[in-house]
């Protein structure tokens, strides 16, 4: 056979915002062969296109699928949306370099950070590694999926510091340590440096990329300058000045040494409505200068769901809630239980005892959810039952095992007549999905249909084409990605095939399929046909082959 | 490209204290009212930071009110 897969009679959207044009795609030994009219028969296997879309795999560059990927190697959900290549180690934190000594401490950050359960850290898989090569061989036993690992700031400062590394400035020889182990990490596969400016660990201290002077970022900027590579950071994202001077400081890092940097997230609020503008006139004004400092925006809403059998980032602004739900179980019963700590609780939520910050939440499930309040706020059944409304949910969840759910809806990033002019401009990079983290929170999947059912199909203000190469070829150029993003040929065959009029995410659900048999939130996908990673076929007609076609892919 | 003018932001020395930093800012002015303002101007790191005032060496500190 002249190819092993022809993709057949699809509407291709190569991934460059050029216009969509009709041809079929042929494959072989994993790289894109040629696209145009192919001969009937002339592949091993055909996958019929016609009425769909042929696009580059979509890459996600903002997750945390360090640990997911010890154990399930396609990332899912995120390959059944039409990602084929993730970006784990975002936020400073990695699962290496990591020594044996220092990886409780790094779990933790992970389980503060990221709300990962810790089950998923010591069930499914066995540490055998302490370098960064040796993760890497570790995740590439069965990737299924491509990953363009970043290295995290934190775990390399901890390598090099021990516990000092949260307790001090670095020295000339600690800050040169660290550019030897980075240079290593680089050589090994990483993509880039992450770094964070705002992250604590499970006992409420700075991560230790926060401990940094900036010399020492731009030492380790230098060492990413050798090679070209990605400085990732999250900055002070609610307060627009210290944002901006984070823009500041990544562009005089981009212009010094020659890098891109990239932080993370954007939000867009009716609170604050001139922070998205202003730090694009700040971005647009640094490009304009040579700086390369990309501003990530997720495409989806911030909806948060929470019970009280576990803490959750919706109480992350009253610390008496945080310390009483970080208890285990039968101490944190203790304390919901205890007049005085609840009324200290509810005294917490101010004069309105919660109205203005709990009274839209809504009862959306958990398996001891009395069926009659599904669907009702929490300001209705407060008012019902002659409560204030922080004092209603501890009781209704006290009543019921705690295992009642409850979702704050379009808490912010929202308005999409808002949102949708800022994904157009150019200098917009989309991401910061925070794929599979926050997982007990809200689902990190499915933001790349929705960026098509809201804002190409519903909003129409961007193209088929453009919302693609947004997804596709724009992000492989932002992270010198050079065998992705697009379809043409010699390329990596990493194809999607999805119906245009249809892709979008599936609604939230619960599932219970982390190790332990942890809660996530999910979204399955709507409108994927066929997804290729490196020429194999991944997953089609609702279900994940047996290929094992992912590699590191830098 | 000219850039517009920003807020100042200065970041801490290594084991620098805020009475340090202060007078390094704003070296004009009265010690304990260099360090109010500071703090005045920086409840990020002094208000909403445990341990409150815990410098980093990673911080923005401004050292000018925000600007109209």
């Amino acid at each position: 056979m002249a190819y092993d897969v022809v993709v057949r009679n699809g509407l291709v959207v190569d991934g460059t915002g050029a216009p969509s044009f009709r041809a079929d795609v042929g494959v072989k030994d994993g790289r894109i062969a040629e696209i145009g009219a192919i001969a009937p028969g002339a592949g091993a296997r055909e996958v019929d296109a016609a009425g769909r879309v042929v696009a580059p795999g979509f890459i996600d560059p903002h997750t945390h699928f360090d640990v997911q990927l010890l154990w399930d190697g396609a990332a899912r959900p995120a390959l059944e949306h039409g990602v084929t290549c993730v970006v784990p180690g975002n936020c400073s934190l990695s699962l290496a370099p990591l020594k044996a000594a220092d990886r409780q401490r790094v779990v933790g950050m992970f389980q503060q950070i990221e709300e990962m359960p810790p089950e998923a850290f010591t069930t499914a898989f066995d540490w055998s590694w302490e370098d960064f090569a040796g993760y890497r061989r570790a995740i590439e036993k069965a990737l299924s999926i491509n990953v363009a690992p970043l290295v995290g700031h934190s775990v390399i400062r901890l390598w090099v510091m021990g516990a000092a590394a949260q307790e001090r400035a670095a020295t000339a020889d600690e800050i040169a340590a660290m550019q030897d182990l980075l240079r290593q990490c680089l050589e090994a596969g990483a993509v880039g440096l992450s770094t964070s400016f705002v992250d604590i660990d499970e006992n409420g201290r700075p991560v230790p990329s926060r401990f940094a002077q900036f010399e020492e970022l731009d030492a380790l900027s230098a060492t990413l300058g050798e090679f070209g590579r990605m400085l990732q950071c999250v900055p002070e994202f609610y307060d627009t000045d210290i944002t901006i001077a984070r823009i500041d400081q990544l562009s005089e890092l981009s212009l010094k040494h020659g890098i891109p940097t990239t932080f993370s997230p954007v939000f867009d609020s009716r609170a604050t409505p001139n922070n998205v503008p202003r730090i694009m006139a700040r971005v647009e004004e640094q490009f304009a200068r040579g700086a390369r400092v990309w501003p990530q925006m997720q495409t989806r809403p911030i909806d948060v769901s929470f019970s009280l059998l576990r803490p959750s980032l919706f109480f992350a602004r009253l610390p008496r809630w945080v310390r009483v739900l970080r208890q285990p179980v039968e101490a944190r019963l203790a304390s919901l239980n205890d007049p005085e700590t609840k009324a200290k609780m509810v005294a917490d939520l101010g004069a309105d005892g919660g109205e203005r910050m709990m009274g839209k939440l809504v009862v959306r499930g958990g398996d001891a959810a009395p069926a009659d309040l599904i669907g009702k706020t929490l300001g209705e059944i407060a008012a019902a039952r002659g409560q204030a409304p922080a004092l209603a949910l501890i009781d209704l969840s006290l009543e019921n095992g705690l295992d009642v759910a409850f979702l704050a809806a379009s808490t912010g990033h929202e308005d999409t007549d808002r949102v949708t002019p800022t994904p157009a401009n150019p200098l917009v990079h989309i991401g910061a999905s925070d794929g599979g983290a926050h997982i007990s929170s809200f689902s990190t999947y499915g933001d790349t249909g929705y960026l098509f059912s809201e804002f190409v199909r519903k909003g129409g203000h961007l193209s088929l084409e453009q919302a693609v190469a947004k997804i596709t070829g724009e992000t492989a150029d932002i992270w010198g990605l050079k065998d992705r993003g697009r379809l043409k040929a010699g390329l990596a065959a990493d194809i999607v095939v999805f119906d245009p009029d249809t892709i979008d995410r599936e609604a939230e659900l619960p599932a219970f399929d982390m190790p332990g048999d942890g809660m996530r939130y999910v979204r399955g996908a709507r409108g994927i046909d066929t997804v290729l990673v490196n020429g194999q076929v991944a997953y089609a007609g609702g279900a994940y082959t047996e290929a094992r076609s992912g590699v590191v892919c830098v | 490209m000219a850039l517009t003018t920003q807020r100042r932001f200065t970041t801490p020395g290594p084991d620098e204290t805020v009475e340090e930093l202060a007078s390094r800012a704003l070296p004009g002015e009265p010690l304990e009212a260099a360090v109010d303002r500071i703090k005045s101007w920086n409840l990020h790191i002094f208000a909403g930071r445990k341990p409150a005032g815990l410098l980093l060496g990673s911080d923005v500190v401004f050292v000018e009110p925000p600007l109209g």
